[in-house]
């Protein structure tokens, strides 16, 4: 029963990112969106921490949102989704969970 | 003589109206010729970052309103160096000339002011 993560708030303001990162299991994912893409800025804690994620755990990111804040260069693992992307992806789980 | 206001911006510039809505006060007070700085703290400073595209998500322009600040008066700008780095910020690829400030900074530079306000 794997789960699909959406994280729409900034990682520099609260602890989501870091509990989600705790509570992970292996085959689930994590989609960013709004605030939530500044944890790919280069050179953050929030970056590497998502960056030495086992490999089994997919990341994905909404690429309006990084777009929109100039988020450039991020890493290899990182999926960008446009919104009926990210529609089809919600159904590949079976379960979402949305860190409101 | 006018009371002297300091405005906190710590929003970031995307995700709601506190943003514009702290630098709409900012050119207000300009415009009437308030003493007034303004100090981007926290996800304020994602404000302060290049070549960002709102248009994208259907919004409009923040920095070219950032950017009237000097032109309405405003030439008193602070960030946080703190919080600047934390979010991989380049302090040295910034769209407003902003003085940095480190922590003994900040809290100096609230103590010149007769009135805060925090967005």
């Amino acid at each position: 029963m794997n789960t699909l993560h959406l994280l729409s708030h900034s990682p520099f303001t609260d602890s989501r990112l870091s509990s989600c990162l705790r509570l992970l299991s292996i085959h689930d994912g994590i989609l960013l969106s709004g605030d939530a893409v500044y944890a790919l800025q280069a050179g953050t804690a929030q970056r590497q921490a998502l960056e030495l994620m086992p490999d089994g755990i997919a990341l994905f990111a909404l690429e309006e949102d990084l777009l929109a804040r100039a988020i450039g260069d991020v890493p290899a693992r990182v999926r960008c989704l446009d919104y009926p992307a990210f529609v089809e992806l919600t159904l590949r789980y079976a379960k979402v969970n949305s860190w409101l | 003589m006018a009371k002297s206001l300091l405005l906190i911006s710590r929003q970031a510039p995307w995700s709601g109206p506190g943003a514009r809505e702290a630098l709409d006060i900012a050119l207000a007070g300009g415009a009437f010729d308030l003493p007034l700085a303004m100090l981007f703290l926290d996800d304020g400073v994602l404000q302060l970052t290049q070549a960002q595209q709102p248009a994208q998500l259907q919004q409009k322009d923040l920095t070219a309103n950032l950017q009237a600040l000097p032109m309405f008066g405003v030439e008193a700008l602070y960030a946080c160096n703190r919080s600047l780095f934390e979010r991989g910020v380049d302090s040295g690829a910034l769209n407003l000339p902003v003085e940095l400030l480190d922590e003994h900074g900040l809290s100096a530079l609230l103590q010149r002011y007769d009135l805060v306000i925090t967005l």
